[in-house]
């Protein structure tokens, strides 16, 4: 493996993704290039450490007490460090087309795969690293104050380690994922494409759960004791040597941190021969049924939506299916549905009605920012089309809705079955599951009109980060503000129901007649010139 | 050469005699930020005349062609199409323009007859007309067999069929093409050449027709306009655009660069010979 190599690849993948947003696409600007992520670890990092430093100085806590503190949060670090790396990356570093894949400089230049997969994870773990940032800083003020140095620095030597294993089990997921094509598993036809989406699905689904720790723990605890566990199972022994560190056992500590490094080391070999076994620079082509010319949508037409609209829709619902880098965007509702079946008993109906409300809504949030996005530069099409933007707003709202709609009943349902809810509940929850995604789809909507991210890089994003991270966190706001009362609404008894409904109605009226106007206005201001 | 038989147009079709030109284009300048990308350009499509707009890179040709189709918006002046300004009813002119822009975007997970049956669906083509059409043009270019394949699975010369089919799948009376013979095997590009003229003669379609292909330009259109640095260098006939570079026996190519002002392309020939 030639070192040098890696280092200049790294370079260029760092720098493709922090110019993959449409302002950063100078690459003279400062915002371009690729040590701003440093840059934001550094301020991630020392922010975290100053208001973690002052808080722990305005609490009366003893040296002991901190220790405990530092003691009890310093092995989960390493477990949310590889969680972040698996998940953002899944959902961020998967969504490059088949034309990129196919012009992916590795496929060209004389570049071995084990050379790719640990360029390309580096490039994963220093994009993603500013949460585990955040996390090292605070741990840092307590650690300090605590007077356990040594905790904190073999917390982060191992944070960084699970970063890169996050960025790997990213490469093997992306080996494996290219290979799912309808052309590899001998199948054809509509049903191949349906097959290849569940396939992805599954696929994705299975690395991001057995790198779970909580899904992991739950699950793995129906069988064993959490020391077995953590101490068999190679993800958990980052966690596991903080905890025989704490307890002074620095010879196992050491043994099981060394043992990372060999997992991770194994790692590595072991995605760099599935890039060489499984990766196809092309998925192979894929045939569809001949179908005559359509004579129209019926059912779509009958839901009030004109022939154009209707079209759009259908379009999009294609691509749903078909289209290899929206499919992550499918797994991050399904993992939350998973995990609310295993922890399920335990959460009880009245958290369990909160979580379909909020999947619901996250669902559609998701398939909103990202609509518009997804249309890279075939957006120019929709401009050269003799339709409003009106049309497109109307019909990119449906297809949201569509499968957000059913999923939520889905949802509810299963719900009201798993804990036998009375059917005026299951009712309440149905509807409370489509006003969460009503809501969520214009708030999603208004920011992709004004933040999606049209370029088409080898590493694109369909929103621009930042305006993922606020459109989010203040859909997530909207979102509880929603749930909590209207929870009380269908559990309660008394006078607060009444009240919680009300509120509950007259909120979620309020804020999805505002966030439709942003929709509208942003579809306006969209569609006046080609942003690109 | 078997080229694309063109259906007639309806009887109340009353193609415009001495009426408003196909396109005009009336001291558009556009800008973004300090590059100035268009600067007071003028121009006209006369109905049933394909006009070349050529240039050197970046001329300022996809402005031009994207401001035409709405896509981008002017700083100053004003563009009519049969003589309606297209900002006033930018809907009701986009239905009679087709338009092949320089890299066709298609949508790569809908099937090649998939995405013509959605385009067919934009420009509100009834389901006769368009299962009249769209095999016909299938066949023309050889993509029949192929139109129940994804698009992502198509060659770059596949692409730029599609794109082709989809912008005179509605009969446009304007088409609006840029590089539309990039990629395409010599029948095809034999084909659409053959096809434009048809059009153009028998139909009355107004064509701007963008390319670096020189020899192209002088062998379908009837005017050329060339672009050089956001401003219009020169245009009109070929023969007029002779007299005025001085070079009355010299080809296309050689009129461009005589008035585009390009240096002693010998000496930099040589330079990069060594």
């Amino acid at each position: 493996m030639d070192l040098h190599r890696v280092r200049r690849l790294t370079e260029v993948l760092v720098a493709s993704q922090a110019r993959s947003g449409r302002a950063s696409s100078n690459p003279k600007s400062w915002y371009g290039r690729g040590w701003v992520i440093a840059l934001i670890d550094a301020i991630s990092f020392l922010a975290a450490f100053g208001a973690t430093f002052a808080i722990v100085r305005s609490l009366p806590l003893t040296s002991t007490e901190l220790t405990h503190a530092v003691d009890d949060a310093a092995p989960f670090v390493p477990l949310v460090a590889v969680a972040t790396a698996l998940v953002a990356g899944v959902m961020f570093e998967l969504t490059a087309t088949a034309k990129f894949s196919g012009s992916d400089a590795a496929n060209w230049l004389p570049i071995t795969p084990t050379e790719f997969v640990s360029a390309s994870s580096a490039a994963v773990a220093y994009s993603y690293s500013p949460p585990v940032a955040l996390f090292l800083g605070g741990l840092l003020a307590v650690a300090l104050e605590a007077g356990v140095p040594g905790t904190f620095v073999l917390t982060a030597v191992l944070a960084f380690l699970a970063l890169y294993e996050g960025g790997v089990l990213v490469e093997m997921v992306r080996a494996v994922s290219q290979r799912a094509g309808p052309s590899n598993t001998g199948r054809r036809g509509q049903l191949a494409l349906l097959f290849r989406a569940v396939l992805l699905v599954v696929l994705i689904l299975a690395f991001d759960l057995a790198f779970n720790p909580v899904f992991l723990l739950a699950f793995l605890r129906q069988f064993s004791t959490y020391e077995i566990i953590t101490t068999a199972v190679p993800v958990f022994w980052s966690t596991q040597a903080l905890f025989y560190w704490a307890d002074g056992a620095y010879a196992l500590a050491a043994g099981l941190a060394v043992g990372q490094v060999g997992f991770l080391a194994a790692l590595v070999v072991l995605a760099g021969r599935l890039r060489r076994r499984l990766w196809v620079p092309l998925p192979g082509e894929a045939r569809v049924e001949a179908a005559a010319p359509s004579a129209g949508h019926p059912i779509l037409a009958g839901l009030g939506l004109s022939r154009a609209e209707a079209a759009l829709v259908s379009k999009d619902l294609r691509g749903f299916v078909r289209r290899r880098e929206m499919l992550p965007m499918l797994v991050v509702p399904v993992v939350l549905v998973v995990l609310m079946l295993v922890e399920g008993a335990s959460l009880g109906a009245l958290a369990s009605v909160i979580w379909v409300g909020w999947v619901a809504g996250f669902f559609a949030f998701l398939l909103a920012v990202t609509s518009i996005g997804q249309e890279r530069r075939a957006l120019q099409s929709l401009f050269a089309f003799p339709i409003t933007p009106r049309t497109i707003l109307r019909a990119k709202f449906s297809s949201v809705l569509v499968p957000a709609l059913i999923g939520s009943v889905v949802m509810a349902a299963a719900v009201g079955v798993l804990f036998r809810l009375g059917p005026g509940v299951v009712g309440g929850l149905v509807l409370l599951a489509c006003a969460a995604a009503v809501i969520l789809a214009w708030w999603g909507l208004a920011f992709a009109a004004r933040y999606s991210d049209f370029q088409e890089r080898p590493r694109p994003q369909y929103l621009r980060p930042g305006a993922m991270i606020v459109g989010t966190l203040s859909g997530m706001s909207v979102l509880f503000a929603l749930l909590l009362p209207a929870s009380v609404a269908l559990f309660g008894s008394g006078a607060p129901v009444l009240l919680a409904a009300l509120w509950a109605i007259g909120f979620s009226a309020t804020v999805g007649a505002v966030a439709r106007h942003w929709s509208r206005t942003g579809f306006d201001r969209l569609f006046r010139e080609l942003p690109f | 050469m078997d080229a694309i038989p063109l259906p007639s147009r309806p009887p109340d079709d009353t193609r415009p005699e001495g009426g408003p030109p196909a396109l005009e284009v009336r001291g558009v300048s556009k800008a973004f930020g300090p590059v100035r990308a268009l600067s007071n350009v003028s121009l006209s499509v006369p109905v049933g005349q394909i006009v070349g707009l050529l240039g050197p890179n970046g001329a300022g040709k996809s402005t031009m062609m994207k401001s035409v189709l709405g896509l981008l918006r002017p700083d100053v002046g004003e563009i009519l199409l049969f003589g309606r300004n297209v900002r006033e009813d930018p809907v009701g002119t986009k239905r009679q323009i087709g338009y092949v822009p320089e890299s066709a975007s298609l949508y790569e997970f809908l099937t090649g007859a998939e995405y013509l049956d959605f385009v067919a669906d934009m420009y509100g083509l009834d389901p006769e007309a368009r299962r009249a059409r769209i095999p016909q043009f299938l066949t023309g270019f050889e993509l029949a067999g192929h139109e129940n394949t994804l698009i992502s699975g198509y060659s770059q010369g596949m692409r730029q069929k599609v794109a082709l089919i989809a912008a005179l799948v509605h009969r446009p009376r304007l088409l609006v093409l840029d590089e539309p013979l990039n990629g395409l095997d010599p029948r095809s590009a034999r084909v659409t050449k053959d096809l434009l003229k048809n059009l153009a003669v028998r139909e009355g379609v107004g064509v701007l027709f963008s390319t670096h292909v020189l020899e192209i330009a002088e062998a379908i259109c009837d005017r050329v306009v060339i672009l050089n640095r956001g401003v219009v260098a020169a245009s009109g006939t070929l023969s007029s655009l002779r007299d005025r570079a001085g070079l009355a026996s010299s080809d296309l190519e050689e009129v461009f660069l005589a008035l585009t002002g390009t240096g002693d392309l010998g000496e930099v020939v040589t330079a990069l010979s060594h």
